[in-house]
C-alpha cells in the first residue's frame, strides 16, 4: 500500500516534467524596402516585419525557432539575456557557423527563467536595419516569485530602435574616418566661431591643445526614433480592452537600438521601475531612466485621468529626436520636451578631466554606477540654462538627484528581492578590464587590444569570476555578457541586482560577479553595434571544454570572427580646382595606415607629384605614426632653376622616385608634425593641420614644410560628399575649387 | 439679414488669408480653438505655430480661435497643434506639458479645462515583492486643497506653503519666494483656533506672530539673501509647530553648520536627501538629517 503510494507520487511529480511544452517560430528573413524617412531604403523584416515578430514563451517550455535565411547574405539570431546552451546562443564564428543564404537552421533550448529580453542579428551591422525583436518569457502562475499587482497586470512590450537613411557600412565607415556630416545634422560642430558665440572661446582651445576633437554624447545622426517599428503610435486598448482611467499597465522596454541610449520620461506621472534585464528588481519611483543599449527595464505606468492620452517619451541621449507612445483614450498630454545639451559646458568638463597624455583624471572622485553623472554639467534641466552655479567643491556636483527636483535612475537604486549571492565556497578569479578608446580614429577596445588582438580568457567551470572594469575611454559602454547573468555590486548587499548589461561612464569603475556554470565560448563586448564591430570585446572560454559540434572547423571560425575588427576603411577625396587637383586615398585598420596623397596640376610647370605612407600607429592614444613613403615627382623648372630646402640640400624636382623613411605625431591643437628622410639624403620637416572647424560648415587647413612649399586654404562644407574650396599653394599658386569626398 | 452679413465676414477673414498665404502651396486653412489670454500669447503660439513656407498660424485672443494654413502635402494640423501645445497652449487635440505651463508668464497664465493633477500614491512592501498601487484622481486643484483644509490637519496648508516656500529658497527664487510667503500668511489668517487642542492652542499663540513676522518680510523682497534670513527663525518656529501637529508623512529636520554666518540653520523637508534652502545651487548639498519626525 505504501509502496503505492509512493509510486502515485512519483507520478504527479513526473506528470510537470512530461507536460514540458515545445514551443515553435518560424522565422522568415527577407530582404525588404522600407520607408521611414522619406526615402525608399533596404532593410531586413523577418515574417514581413520590422521589428521581428514578439517571441513569448512561458518558463519551462522549450522553444524550437527556425531560421530561415532568405537573404543572400549570411545571417544569424543571439537570444539576448539567456541561459542556454552555448550552441544556441547565435554568435556566428564563435558558437555557431553563420545561416548561409538559402538554407534553415533549428535553435532549440530549454526556457528556464523568466523575464523581459530580446533577440537581434550578431552577423555584422544587420542588427541595424530591422533585425530586432522582444523576447518574453513569463512566469509560471503559480511560481512563487509571482508579484501580484506587477506580474498580472496588462502588458506591452516595447521595443525600441533607430532608423537612418545611411547604409550601416557606410556609417562605420565614416564613424572611422572622423567625417562630421552626423554633428553638421546635429547641429553639434562645437567651431571656433560658435565658441566665440558662447563665450567659451578658452574652452575650445584648451579643448584642442588637449588632443581633442568636439564630442558629443552619441556620434551616429539618425532620421527616426522607433518605438515597435514607429515614431508615434496610440495605444488606446490592450487585448481588446480599452484604456480607462485608473489603469496600470506594464511596459516591457528593451533598447534594440545599434547606438543609441534613450531617455524614458511619461506625462501621466512617476515610472515604477520592476525589473531590468529580465531580472525582478524592487519596485522604485523615478521621473526619469535612461536606457543603455542593449538593455531591458519593467515599468510601470498609469492612467491618471479620464478622456487622456499620456505621452510615453523616448528621447535619444542627444535629445536630437524621439518617438512616443500615447497611453490612453482622447485628448493627448504631452510630456516636456528634454532641452539641448550644453554643449561647451560638456567641453569645459572634458577638459578639466583630460590630462596632457591622453588618461582621465577623476580628480579623487570614485564614480560607479551611473550616480554620478559629469554630463549633468551639460543638462538645462538638472544646472540650469546658463553656465552652473554650483561650487567645484560640492561632493554632489555631479549627482542629478542631489540638484533638481526630478529622481533620475542610477544603478545603485536596483535591488533584488532575493539574495543573489554566489556559492560561498567556489574558488575566486579576480579579472581586471580597462576600457580604452581612442575618439579620433574611432578605435574602441579593452585593454588597448582589439578582440583580434587579444587572447581567450581562461575560466574554469564552477569558479566566480569577479570583474573590476574602469571606463578610461571618453564615452560611455554597455558591457554585456553572453550566457549568464551577473550580480552587479552596487551596495545592496546580498540583494545585489541580476544584470547582463552594465553600463559604464568614462571614469566609472564597477564590479561585477558571475558564477562560472554554463560551459562553452562567450562573448563579452561592448553592445554599442559600432565599437563591438570595432573589436571592442572579449572572449570568455571554459578551461577543458567539450569542441562545439557547430564549429567544425575552429580555426577558420576565428579567423572569420577576427575579420571584423581586422577590416581596412576607405576614404577619398579629391579638390578639382582651377589650379590643379588635390587629393587623397587612404585605407585605414586599427592600427595600419596606407594612403596616397597627390598633386597634380594642369601642365608641366605645375608638375605632377605624389606621395604614398604606409604607417603603423603607435600607443593607446595612436598619436605618433612612422611609416615608409614613396615620393614621386615630375615638374619642368626653368632653365638654371634649382630648388633647395632651408637645410641647403636640393632637390629633384623635375622627375623624382624616392623611398622614405618617417615619422608623424599629433601635436596640441591636433597639429600633425611629420619628419621623413630620403634615400638620397634629404630631410625634410612639416607641420600640418587639417580641417580646423572655423565655423559650422567652415574648416580652414594649412600645411608648411622645409622645402619651402606652404599651403593654406578653406573649405565649405555642402554636404557629406561635397565641398567648396580655396587655397593658396606654393607649387600652384591661388586656387578655387570643388572638392568630392567619400 | 445679420448672419449673411457674418458669413460675409468670415469669407473675407478667410479670403484675405490664403492671399496673405499666398505662398504656402497645396493650402489648407482650418480654425481651431487653443487657450490662451493675451497679446504675448499671440506671439508665443504664431511663433510656435509657424513654419516658412509650410505652415502659418493667426490667433485672435478675443474668440481664442487659431486661423491655420498649412502646406497639407507636408503637414498636418496635428504637427501644428503639437508644437503650440509644446510651448505651453491647451488646444482640443493636446495639452501642453505642466512644467512649461507654469513657465509662462503670469499673464499668460490661462485658465485650463480639462487639466488633471495626477498624485499616484505607492505602498509597497518590499519583503514579498507585492505592491500596491493606489491611484488618487485629483479634477481641480483648488477643490482637493479646500476638501483637504477641513478634514486632515489644520495646519497643513500652513506646511505646504512652508515647504514650498523652501523649494523656492533652494533654488534662490525669491519672486516665488515672495508670492508662497504671501499664500503662507494668508493661510496663517484662515487657521480655525477653535478646533485647536490645548497644547496646541498654547503654542499656537506663542510663535503665531513671529510667523507673521518672518513671512511679512519674505513677501516683502524679492531679494533671496534677506529671505534667508528670516527663513532661519521661520524655519525654527515651524519646527515648534510641528512637532504638536499631525502629520500623515515623514519629516525630516535638517541642519547646514555653515549657514547664518557659521552659526548654523535648520529647516524642515519632506525629503531625507539634502537640499539646502540657504545656499541653494552654490552648496546644495550642505547640511545633514538630524531629526526625523513623524
Amino acid at each position: 500500500m505504501k509502496y503505492r503510494v509512493l509510486v502515485i507520487l512519483i507520478l504527479f511529480s513526473i506528470h510537470p516534467v512530461l507536460a514540458q511544452k515545445i514551443v515553435r517560430y518560424d522565422l522568415y528573413v527577407k530582404d525588404t524596402l522600407v520607408n521611414f524617412a522619406g526615402k525608399e531604403k533596404r532593410a531586413i523584416a523577418v515574417n514581413g516585419q520590422i521589428p521581428m515578430p514578439t517571441l513569448t514563451f512561458t518558463e519551462g517550455d522549450v522553444a524550437e525557432i527556425y531560421v530561415h535565411n532568405q537573404l543572400k547574405e549570411e545571417t544569424s539570431l543571439h537570444w539576448h539575456g539567456l541561459l542556454l546552451p552555448n550552441k544556441e546562443d547565435g554568435v556566428p564564428n564563435l558558437t555557431q557557423m553563420p545561416i548561409k543564404p538559402g538554407t534553415t537552421h533549428k535553435y532549440s533550448f530549454p526556457i528556464i527563467q523568466n523575464g523581459t529580453h530580446w533577440y537581434h542579428s550578431h552577423s555584422g551591422l544587420q542588427e541595424q536595419i530591422g533585425m530586432y525583436g522582444n523576447f518574453v518569457m513569463l512566469k509560471r502562475p503559480n511560481d512563487p516569485t509571482f508579484r501580484k499587482g506587477i506580474d498580472d497586470l496588462p502588458t506591452v512590450p516595447i521595443v525600441l530602435s533607430e532608423w537612418t537613411d545611411l547604409k550601416p557600412e557606410n556609417i562605420h565607415r565614416m564613424l572611422h574616418n572622423a567625417n562630421d556630416y552626423p554633428a553638421l545634422k546635429k547641429n553639434t560642430v562645437q567651431s571656433y566661431s560658435e565658441a566665440i558665440q558662447a563665450g567659451h572661446f578658452q574652452t575650445k582651445l584648451k579643448n584642442e591643445w588637449k588632443r581633442m576633437s568636439a564630442l558629443d554624447v552619441s556620434d551616429v545622426y539618425y532620421e527616426k526614433i522607433l518605438m515597435n517599428g514607429k515614431p508615434s503610435t496610440d495605444l488606446k486598448s490592450i487585448d481588446g480592452k480599452e484604456l480607462k482611467a485608473g489603469d496600470q499597465l506594464r511596459l516591457r522596454i528593451s533598447n534594440g537600438g545599434a547606438s543609441s541610449y534613450f531617455w524614458l520620461t511619461y506625462a501621466g506621472g512617476k515610472i515604477t521601475v520592476v525589473a531590468n534585464d529580465g531580472n525582478d528588481v524592487v519596485p522604485v519611483e523615478v521621473d526619469r531612466l535612461i536606457i543603455a543599449v542593449s538593455e531591458t527595464y519593467d515599468v510601470i505606468v498609469s492612467i491618471p485621468s479620464e478622456n487622456t492620452a499620456f505621452e510615453f517619451l523616448a528621447t535619444t541621449e542627444d535629445r536630437t529626436n524621439l518617438a512616443s507612445y500615447y497611453i490612453g483614450n482622447g485628448i493627448k498630454q504631452l510630456k516636456s520636451r528634454q532641452p539641448r545639451l550644453k554643449y561647451f559646458e560638456g567641453m569645459k568638463m572634458m577638459n578639466d578631466m583630460m590630462k596632457m597624455n591622453g588618461d582621465l583624471d577623476d580628480m579623487g572622485m570614485s564614480m560607479s554606477l551611473n550616480q554620478m553623472d559629469m554630463n549633468v554639467v551639460m543638462y538645462p534641466e538638472i544646472t540650469g540654462d546658463s553656465k552652473p552655479k554650483q561650487d567645484d567643491k560640492d561632493p554632489n556636483r555631479y549627482n542629478a538627484n542631489a540638484l533638481a527636483d526630478i529622481v533620475t535612475l542610477n544603478y545603485a537604486m536596483l535591488k533584488s528581492p532575493v539574495n543573489t549571492n554566489l556559492p560561498q565556497q567556489a574558488p575566486v578569479k579576480v579579472l581586471r578590464f580597462n576600457l580604452s578608446g581612442n575618439m579620433n580614429r574611432y578605435v574602441w577596445s579593452m585593454d588597448n587590444q582589439v578582440v583580434s588582438e587579444a587572447k581567450k580568457i581562461l575560466i574554469k567551470k564552477g569558479e566566480n569570476v569577479r570583474i573590476i572594469i574602469y571606463n578610461g575611454s571618453m564615452m560611455r559602454h554597455p558591457m554585456h555578457l553572453h550566457g549568464h547573468d551577473f550580480r552587479l555590486l552596487n551596495g545592496q548587499g546580498n540583494n545585489a541586482p541580476l544584470k547582463n548589461i552594465v553600463d559604464i561612464m568614462p571614469m566609472e569603475t564597477d564590479t561585477l560577479e558571475f558564477n562560472a556554470n554554463a560551459e562553452g565560448d562567450w562573448f563579452f563586448h561592448c553592445h554599442i553595434l559600432y565599437h563591438m564591430m570595432s573589436g571592442m570585446g572579449r572572449v570568455f572560454s571554459y578551461e577543458n571544454q567539450a569542441p562545439n559540434p557547430l564549429i567544425p572547423n575552429p580555426r577558420l571560425a576565428k579567423r572569420m570572427l577576427y575579420a571584423d575588427d581586422r577590416k581596412f576603411h576607405l576614404m577619398t577625396e579629391n579638390d578639382f580646382a582651377n589650379n590643379g587637383n588635390d587629393g587623397m586615398m587612404m585605407i585605414q585598420s586599427t592600427r595600419w595606415s596606407i594612403g596616397t596623397e597627390w598633386r597634380l596640376g594642369y601642365n608641366d610647370m605645375h608638375g605632377y607629384e605624389t606621395e604614398t605612407h604606409i604607417g603603423r600607429y603607435m600607443g593607446k592614444m595612436q598619436w605618433l605614426m612612422p611609416f615608409i613613403g614613396f615620393d614621386w615627382r615630375f615638374r619642368k623648372m626653368g632653365i638654371n632653376e634649382e630648388e633647395k630646402n632651408i637645410f641647403n640640400q636640393t632637390n629633384s624636382k623635375d622627375k623624382r622616385a624616392q623611398f622614405s623613411l618617417g615619422v608623424n605625431y599629433t601635436l596640441p591643437l591636433l597639429m600633425i608634425a611629420q619628419a621623413e628622410v630620403y634615400q638620397g639624403g634629404n630631410v625634410r620637416f612639416q607641420l600640418m593641420r587639417e580641417d580646423m572647424p572655423i565655423s559650422k560648415r567652415l574648416r580652414m587647413s594649412f600645411m608648411v614644410n622645409t622645402d619651402k612649399e606652404y599651403m593654406a586654404g578653406f573649405r565649405y562644407i555642402v554636404n557629406k560628399n561635397i565641398g567648396m574650396t580655396t587655397h593658396y599653394d606654393s607649387d600652384m599658386g591661388f586656387g578655387v575649387g570643388l572638392s568630392v569626398n567619400y | 439679414m445679420k448672419s449673411i452679413s457674418k458669413i460675409g465676414m468670415a469669407m473675407t477673414f478667410l479670403l484675405s488669408y490664403t492671399v496673405c498665404s499666398a505662398q504656402i502651396k497645396n493650402a489648407q486653412v482650418e480654425s481651431v480653438k487653443i487657450l490662451g489670454n493675451c497679446e504675448m500669447c499671440k506671439k508665443t503660439i504664431e511663433k510656435a505655430g509657424n513654419v516658412l513656407n509650410v505652415a502659418e498660424v493667426n490667433w485672435d485672443k478675443n474668440t481664442k480661435i487659431a486661423i491655420l494654413t498649412y502646406d497639407s502635402n507636408k503637414t498636418n494640423r496635428d504637427e501644428i497643434l503639437k508644437r503650440v501645445a509644446l510651448n505651453g497652449y491647451d488646444s482640443d487635440t493636446y495639452l501642453a506639458p505642466s512644467d512649461v505651463y507654469a513657465k509662462l508668464s503670469d499673464c499668460c497664465q490661462y485658465e485650463r479645462k480639462a487639466v488633471v493633477t495626477a498624485k499616484t500614491n505607492t505602498t509597497k512592501q518590499v519583503g514579498d515583492a507585492k505592491i500596491d498601487l493606489k491611484i488618487e484622481i485629483v479634477e481641480h486643484k483648488q477643490e482637493v486643497v479646500a476638501e483637504k483644509k477641513q478634514d486632515v490637519d489644520l495646519w497643513t496648508v500652513l506646511f505646504d506653503h512652508y515647504f514650498a516656500l523652501k523649494d523656492a529658497l533652494v533654488k534662490t527664487d525669491g519672486n516665488t519666494a515672495s508670492s508662497k510667503a504671501n499664500m503662507f500668511l494668508t493661510a496663517i489668517g484662515e487657521v480655525k483656533m477653535e478646533k485647536l487642542s490645548s497644547t496646541q492652542h498654547n503654542v499656537w499663540m506663542k510663535i503665531q506672530k513671529d510667523l507673521a513676522f518672518d513671512a511679512e518680510h519674505i513677501a516683502d523682497t524679492k531679494e533671496a539673501s534677506h529671505q534667508r534670513d528670516h527663513f532661519i527663525t521661520l524655519s525654527k518656529n515651524m519646527y515648534d509647530l510641528i512637532k504638536v501637529s499631525k502629520q500623515e508623512t515623514l519629516t525630516y529636520y535638517q541642519f547646514c553648520p555653515m549657514a547664518n554666518k557659521g552659526k548654523g540653520a535648520h529647516w524642515l523637508s519632506k525629503d531625507n536627501m539634502i537640499k539646502n534652502p540657504y545656499f541653494g545651487s552654490k552648496m546644495l548639498g550642505c547640511g545633514k538629517t538630524i531629526e526625523l519626525i513623524n
